[in-house]
């Protein structure tokens, strides 16, 4: 890579390992926190550790990790000016998020489209969905990781055994979300399928018949328990503003919800850098996209296009949700969030989307290795 | 640990909190510059290597009116042949179902085919039988693939001809639409001498690069002989035109 090209790239680490030392930097100045001193210093040191040396030895892509790096960075930064102790708790939940992202670009290096992978996949990720109607007591969200294997499940079924196999997880995912009332993920699980049936099968007749399925089990459901759909509450939004462009560093009082950091975001450190930083999963669904053009099998586009428009969806959904304009609130954005499983489910959509990143790279070299033989 | 006066803090917040939306800003533009920077290499990559994601071509023998004779697709290494628009490889030949079968490239087999229910597919002009044949029927270099009405041939790059290994033995084709089988010689005869060098030993064709020209003289084909060009004598003898290559998004809706 030459200088002109890598200049952008290189400016864009700086800028990133910049602003994720001062996020910290500003709060441990007025408190005088040892954790936060502490966290300024390492929060960019494991960045910079993560896009080199580790993105050198897995061949993951630079700027997806980069991104969904800085926008961990910024979760954790979320908590450093009002509660140290919960920054660090943050820090910590990303170690393990880190692994899963190894892990999902590890197995996306080797796994291809077969009927074993679209069996096993589909498996756990439906039990992950039904584990609160197996076990009622059983609390941890595990919704975003089986939606990450079910994409998997379904990639492979449409890539290989055309839409009409693909429909059943896809339809099994949605009547279980459904029905243990995740209604947020239920839509956006729906509208990605949708656009990956879209995608890869294009027969109208399929798209209009899974189109009409879905519809139907969301009507039925808004029947059935219409008092789940509710708009958010206009207070929300009227406490983020409250705390003008540039934020303010005491918390007015109750947060709107537990897990998504953004409105902690938007009140510390104001309404423009929150929406700077929503938009930064514009670059991030980008890289996804121009990585599932460029894939070589159907099966890691279809996988590459899936886990871009997830996150994208569910980054749209939280902003709407943010205002008011969706019927049912709690949508969190990705990375901005203080559960473990969804911060690691993320991760390992975004490993997922690094390995099939290196195998383009790898199938393009060995194109141009076998161009060189041929001359 | 090292505090400020909250007087100080104020204006170093404020002064902060612009510093970060600015530096947001940088973020996003670096970050879309980026992924400017990123597309335009791949491009320079795809115009070096424009082959690159393939494995060869098939070329139309007959076809339809849709699809003229000669018209040549890229062979991705792995795909859905069929009459539909979103298919990899289109052919809206009548008899071609909306998704005909798949196909995948496998090293050192070749190009894999498992037809779809209800579909016929002859390879060099034997029926493809779909439970037999579970994990795919090889396509090698050279041979005649037949669905519905269109008779394709598939031409493999040189680069992947270490593959084709099994190609050696004669193959007879009788494809419906043609009169006369033809029959493809084996290597070591004049036509298709040995390969000196030992990277192509088991390559049945001359080393090109992969990319832009077909891999192969072309095997005679009776049902479509070459049209003759017409030239001008004064004129220096143009090169043999290339076929068109096919234009998948010509389809409509009409699944």
């Amino acid at each position: 890579m030459n200088r002109k090209q890598s200049s952008p790239r290189f400016r864009f680490a700086f800028a990133a390992l910049l602003l994720s030392a001062l996020l910290f930097l500003l709060p441990a100045v007025r408190s005088g926190d040892r954790r936060l001193y502490l966290l300024a210093a390492l929060v960019p040191a494991f960045m910079l550790l993560c896009c080199t040396v580790l993105a050198r030895l897995f061949s993951l892509d630079r700027m997806a990790l980069t991104l969904s790096l800085f926008l961990c960075s910024v979760g954790i930064a979320a908590f450093a000016p009002a509660d140290p102790d919960a920054a660090v708790a943050q820090a910590l939940r990303c170690i393990p998020g880190m692994a899963a992202l190894l892990i999902g670009a590890v197995l996306m290096r080797s796994l291809s489209s077969s009927m074993l992978s679209a069996v096993s996949s589909a498996f756990l990720g439906l039990l992950m969905l039904s584990a609160k109607l197996l076990v009622p007591t059983f609390s941890v969200p595990l919704a975003e990781a089986g939606l990450a294997l079910l994409l998997v499940s379904v990639a492979s079924l449409l890539s290989g055994r055309g839409s009409g196999l693909a429909l059943i997880p896809g339809f099994a995912a949605l009547i279980l979300l459904l029905t243990g009332g995740e209604i947020a993920l239920a839509a956006l699980w729906g509208l990605t399928f949708l656009l990956l049936i879209f995608a890869a099968d294009g027969r109208i007749l399929v798209i209009l018949s899974a189109f009409c399925v879905t519809v139907f089990l969301f009507f039925g459901y808004s029947r059935l328990f219409p008092a789940d759909f509710k708009a958010a509450d206009t207070g929300s939004l009227n406490m983020l503003i409250s705390a003008g462009w540039t934020g303010t560093d005491i918390l007015p009082g109750e947060l709107p919800s537990a897990a998504s950091l953004f409105p902690r975001l938007s009140l510390h450190f104001g309404l423009l850098f929150a929406g700077l930083t929503v938009l930064l999963f514009l670059p991030l669904s980008l890289r996804g996209i121009f990585i599932a053009t460029s894939s070589r099998t159907r099966f890691h586009a279809v996988i590459s296009m899936g886990v871009s428009l997830l996150p994208a969806l569910q980054a749209l959904a939280a902003l709407l949700s943010v205002f008011g304009f969706l019927p049912f609130p709690g949508v969190c954005f990705p990375f901005l969030t203080s559960s473990l499983p969804d911060l690691c489910a993320e991760l390992f959509m975004i490993g997922m989307l690094c390995g099939i990143s290196a195998r383009n790279e790898a199938d393009l070299a060995e194109d141009a290795h076998l161009a060189m033989l041929a001359k | 640990m090292f505090s400020v006066t909250p007087e100080l803090y104020a204006t170093v917040s404020l002064v902060s909190r612009w510093l970060f939306v600015f530096i947001a800003l940088l973020l996003l533009f670096f970050a879309l510059l980026w992924q400017r920077a990123e597309r335009r290499e791949r491009k320079e990559r795809f115009k070096n290597l424009p082959g690159a994601g393939t494995i060869g071509e098939l070329l139309v023998l007959s076809g339809s009116d849709q699809l003229p004779p000669d018209t040549w697709f890229p062979v991705p290494r792995e795909g859905v042949l069929g009459s539909l628009r979103s298919c990899d490889l289109v052919i809206p030949c009548p008899g071609v179902s909306a998704r005909h079968l798949d196909f995948s490239w496998q090293d050192g087999t070749g190009l894999l085919i498992r037809p779809h229910i209800g579909c016929d597919v002859l390879v060099d002009g034997v029926p493809v039988d779909r439970h037999a044949a579970s994990e795919g029927v090889p396509l090698l270099h050279g041979s005649v693939l037949q669905v519905g009405t269109g008779v394709l041939r598939l031409q493999v790059f040189a680069a992947l001809a270490p593959a084709n290994q099994a190609f050696s033995p004669a193959v007879q084709v009788a494809a419906p639409s043609q009169e006369a089988a033809f029959r493809i010689p084996p290597q070591g005869t004049a036509q298709y001498p040995d390969p000196v060098p030992p990277v192509w030993q088991a390559s049945p064709v001359p080393v090109v690069p992969p990319e832009m020209q077909s891999p192969v003289p072309p095997v005679p084909v009776n049902a479509t002989p070459p049209a003759p060009l017409l030239q001008n004598p004064e004129m220096p003898p143009e090169k043999p035109a290339r076929p068109k290559r096919a234009d998948r998004w010509k389809e409509d809706w009409s699944e």
